[in-house]
């Protein structure tokens, strides 16, 4: 037994002490701090939550979050999926190319992102003009300044984050157990569903995990595509920061989204080791 | 064992494949008997598992045709030949049970339920595995996967089960044991197996037939007895079994190194009688290894079996190496 | 804010220390590495406020060129105090922040009259010295105790004349109207001069708007959301103009000419009701550069430092003085010129300083 102050205070300890220090400080100082002004700001109790049963715009704003988040993580994971599994399937040289353009994709910022989005598809953007021109329609679409438009903006921005781990699992399975398959008489369809897809859904769990909880921050995409008309909570936490000055709403409201992500990876840990969902080894 | 299925015949009529400017099989020509234990045998490149994949559908043929039974398979996709595959590394479902691994090939044929029940237990009898039918894989030993993959493979009766160097991932014991097993449900079930190994003692325990591949062509074909009594080139000599080579006359002979007699200098007595002095002498237990430098031949390999006669020759000692006429094969190799 | 500080000091010592060699280069180093997370944030910060220097808490873009050219020139020269910039948006709640956190960084902020009522309260803001500030050169009202307003903004509307070639829109009751006049039209989201205008649209008369009737207002901002997309900030409201996406628009009033210019005069500006906004400098509690502030004050109210601005931004003077002296054609521009004063109402900063939290989260509720 008067081995086990060894084990735990081990050299690696020593060496990463001063970062968990700092990460404390740094990271859960702050977290801390919100969780205090949820229930402080602006008299002490849980006077801040309640309002989530009593308000009912805050209920719709939550409401309009998630299910925001839920569908444009859907499309983008089934998107990333299919791009993933093309780049999977092609050669080396077009799979460096088309793992450049992804990354790529990431050095563009999300406001000119949104802004081409209006040059593209708003009211008189290039597309509804060409279709205009071509008389295909009389009056332009609403593609922007409206949910649908937050929606494009959105699964825009995160198709590369769903592709990256969806393109790790991919590339990890062995590519003998579908021939395997083949081999064994199922049709492709059968294979993809019944060998490929299961093989791969550590990296769609990851993926939409991913997906889901960045989307949840998403402020500019919504505030702009969305015509004002779409309030999502990081909005909202921002205008009652900056604007209204109800902190403890504010507090609050993050504090539930934090533990609104941690309930959600407490509950995939249910399903799966989380380790699996995050390429740390296999189970 | 009731019979399984019809075991088929396969044909491969000047199978060839290019990568490239790579030609990994070339124009060969292959007759596999219905109910055959049939061995690919090469090094690694030899074009062995090329042309495996082919006669699988994995791998499209450059030219030449590929019939099962006298009809063209050539075009047809590797779901629809019907063939039982067990590959290398095993490549079972990872996240399927031993049970649902087996049942696969029947359950995406979309068989009735109680079909497929009576038909998984009884492939799992046949590898014995009754007590792992709800395991996953990765809770299995190497030796256990390789029977789930073979039930897997044939629990559809294939006519023809296509086998990648399925025992090399065993170690060396149970390598044995599972080539007994494998020879022996061969026997019972009589489907044609295509074993492709780099192992020519596998080769010689299970196989009717064996062909040696090199560079993509058929170096030799044959029994096991044949091909290692009448190897016709130095490499079929020497890739199965050890042989020593001599030159006489323009031409080339094999000689297996246990088909000589060595005897102290002055005692040999035969047809063809050298001398030599002894390099090295190792023990074995079942043989004693000696290497004896003979003039103007070299060194020459020579196995005794270790009980006959009494202490080893020690290194340096004159000996006489004698044979029988017909132990030194002529091969076809120019000297 | 303070373990930020404490690290930025840390390093200051180290690097002294180091330099002097009584640290050695790894300790300095590690601390370096060990404040590198922290210091990324630290260093890309603002303007750093010390005495001797004014820091002036802007919006960006060509404010700052305008405020050195109209203000700090003259300031300086006057002074020899130079001035600095903030450029990231003295929004109440970074005021407040800055405030509660004890480090102070910014004099003056470039904000809203209705800021210095709030944060005022709130005990955020050093009161202005009028012994300095000069009540007389500002509008009547304008001059509150925390703040005081040095230009005006304000709310209007523009509309696509092809849209409406016969008979233009010129009141809120049409902008509200779309019947009379379809399309899309737009709205501020957070509520300023969007409420005003729904009353004055329902019938309510300039001069009885405050108390906003807020009920009253959201039902008309309501019954034409279907045809309404709202904008954040002044270049997006601008934006969805010359992109063509809204037949009429709310806009920053004195972003209008150039609209009109940048459409070539397809979208029109209406001044006819416009919402007339008093900005306000106001002074964070604490302020590093101290009473100087108040003498830099002083400086924007003068005449020349009100015009400059009109001509640099577009923005109204306050000063009585500056509003005579103001180009015949630059009048139809100005919203309080005096063609345009009987026409548009006086935002009341006192109503909006106490009521914006309730009003704007209403607001983003009937509107989201």
């Amino acid at each position: 037994m008067s081995a086990l102050p060894r084990h735990v205070l081990n050299t690696g300890w020593i060496l990463v002490l001063p970062f968990l220090v700092l990460v404390v400080a740094l990271f859960l100082g702050p977290i801390v701090n919100i969780l205090w002004l949820s229930v402080s700001e602006p008299t002490p109790g849980l006077g801040n939550y309640a309002k989530l049963f009593t308000s009912d715009s805050l209920g719709r704003i939550i409401g309009t979050t998630v299910r925001i988040c839920v569908i444009s993580t859907a499309i983008s994971v089934a998107l990333g999926y299919s791009i993933a599994y093309a780049m999977v399937h092609a050669a080396d040289a077009s799979r460096n190319k088309m793992l450049g353009l992804l990354l790529m994709s990431f050095w563009i910022s999300v406001l000119v992102r949104t802004f081409s989005w209006l040059m593209l598809l708003g009211r008189n953007g290039v597309v509804n003009n060409g279709l205009e021109a071509l008389g295909i329609i009389s009056q332009p679409i609403s593609f922007m300044r409206n949910e649908l438009g937050v929606l494009i903006g959105m699964v825009h921005y995160m198709v590369p984050y769903a592709v990256l781990p969806i393109l790790a699992s991919m590339q990890s399975i062995d590519g003998r157990v579908v021939q395997a398959s083949r081999s064994l008489g199922a049709t492709g369809a059968q294979t993809f569903w019944r060998v490929y897809l299961p093989l791969t859904r550590a990296g769609i769990v990851a993926a939409s995990l991913l997906v889901f909880i960045i989307n949840l921050g998403f402020y500019v995409v919504p505030a702009v595509l969305g015509g004002g008309k779409v309030l999502m909570v990081a909005e909202y936490i921002s205008v009652q920061v900056l604007v209204t000055l109800q902190w403890g709403t504010a507090a609050m409201l993050a504090a539930l989204m934090l533990f609104g992500v941690l309930a959600l990876l407490f509950l995939m840990s249910r399903f799966m080791k989380l380790s699996t969902v995050f390429g740390g080894g296999k189970a | 064992m009731a019979e399984l299925g019809k075991s088929g015949s396969l044909q491969l009529k000047a199978l060839t494949k290019h990568y490239g400017t790579f030609t990994a099989v070339e124009n060969v020509d292959l007759e596999i008997q219905s109910g055959e234990f049939l061995t690919l045998l090469g090094p690694s490149g030899s074009g062995k598992t090329t042309l495996l994949m082919m006669m699988a559908g994995f791998q499209d043929i450059t030219s030449g045709d590929i019939l099962l039974d006298g009809r063209s398979i050539a075009a047809m996709p590797a779901e629809k030949r019907n063939f039982g595959m067990v590959f290398q590394g095993y490549a079972l479902f990872p996240h399927m049970t031993v049970r649902d691994n087996i049942a696969y090939p029947l359950s995406v044929r979309k068989r009735p339920k109680a079909e497929i029940d009576a038909r998984v237990g009884e492939m799992m009898e046949l590898v014995r595995l009754g007590d792992f039918a709800h395991r996953l894989p990765k809770e299995l030993s190497g030796g256990q996967q390789q029977r789930v993959a073979l039930a897997r493979a044939l629990c559809f009766a294939p006519p023809v089960l296509l086998l990648d160097e399925p025992l090399g991932a065993l170690d060396k014991n149970l390598r044995t044991e599972v080539q007994a097993q494998l020879k022996d449900i061969h026997h019972r079930i009589g489907t044609t197996f295509v074993y492709v190994t780099h192992d020519q003692e596998e080769a010689l325990s299970m196989s009717d037939r064996i062909v040696i591949m090199r560079n993509g062509h058929i170096e030799q074909l044959g029994t096991p007895t044949a091909l290692y009594q009448q190897p016709t080139t130095r490499f079929a000599a020497s890739f199965l079994g050890k042989s020593n080579f001599l030159h006489r006359d323009g031409a080339v002979y094999a000689l297996r190194p246990e088909k000589i007699d060595l005897a102290a200098a002055g005692h040999g007595q035969g047809a063809n009688k050298v001398a030599g002095i002894v390099q090295s002498v190792t023990y074995f237990g079942s043989v004693l290894k000696y290497q004896v430098e003979v003039l103007g031949m070299g060194l020459i390999e020579v196995d005794v079996d270790a009980w006959r006669g009494g202490a080893p020759l020690p290194e340096h000692s004159p000996v006489d190496l004698t044979w029988a006429d017909n132990a030194a094969v002529r091969l076809n190799d120019q000297s | 804010m303070h373990d930020k500080q404490f690290m930025r000091e840390s390093l200051l010592q180290g690097a002294q220390a180091f330099q002097a060699g009584k640290m050695g280069r790894r300790s300095f180093l590690a601390l370096c590495g060990m404040a590198g997370f922290a210091s990324a944030s630290v260093l890309a910060g603002r303007a750093e406020a010390a005495a001797g220097e004014i820091v002036m808490w802007n919006w960006g873009g060509q404010s700052e060129e305008c405020h050195t050219s109209a203000i700090g020139n003259a300031f300086t020269a006057e002074t020899g105090i130079p001035l600095k910039f903030d450029t990231s948006g003295p929004l109440q709640g970074k005021i407040k922040e800055m405030v509660d956190s004890g480090n102070v960084t910014a004099d003056v902020c470039d904000g809203d009259l209705f800021d210095a009522v709030a944060l005022g309260k709130t005990g955020h803001l050093e009161p202005i010295d009028y012994t300095v500030v000069d009540k007389a050169k500002t509008i009547d009202g304008y001059a509150l105790e925390f703040g005081v307003s040095i230009i005006l903004y304000g709310y209007a509307f523009m509309y696509d004349t092809q849209t409406y070639p016969d008979g233009a829109p010129s009141t809120w009751a049409d902008f509200f109207d779309t019947t009379k006049f379809p399309g899309t039209r737009s709205l501020y989201k957070w509520a300023n001069g969007s409420l005003e205008a729904a009353l004055m649209a329902d019938g309510v008369a300039k001069d009885a708007l405050y108390p906003l009737d807020m009920d009253r207002a959201l039902a008309k901002i309501k019954a034409i959301k279907a045809d309404t997309i709202y904008w954040g900030s002044g270049a997006e409201a601008q934006q969805m103009i010359v992109n063509g996406e809204v037949s009429m628009g709310m806009v920053w009033q004195n972003r209008g000419r150039s609209i009109e210019n940048d459409t070539n005069g397809r979208y029109k500006l209406v001044t006819n009701q416009a919402i007339a906004m008093p900005g306000a400098y106001i002074v964070p509690k604490g302020n590093p550069g101290g009473a100087a502030v108040m003498k830099f004050i002083a400086t924007a109210q003068s005449v020349q430092a009100q015009l400059d601005l009109f001509a640099c931004l577009g923005m109204t003077p306050t000063n009585p003085e500056a509003i005579a002296a103001l180009a015949e054609a630059d009048q139809p521009y100005s919203i309080t010129s005096a063609a345009n004063l009987p026409n548009v109402v006086m935002n009341d900063p006192t109503w909006w300083g106490e009521n914006t939290d309730a009003a704007v989260n209403a607001f983003l509720a009937a509107i989201s």
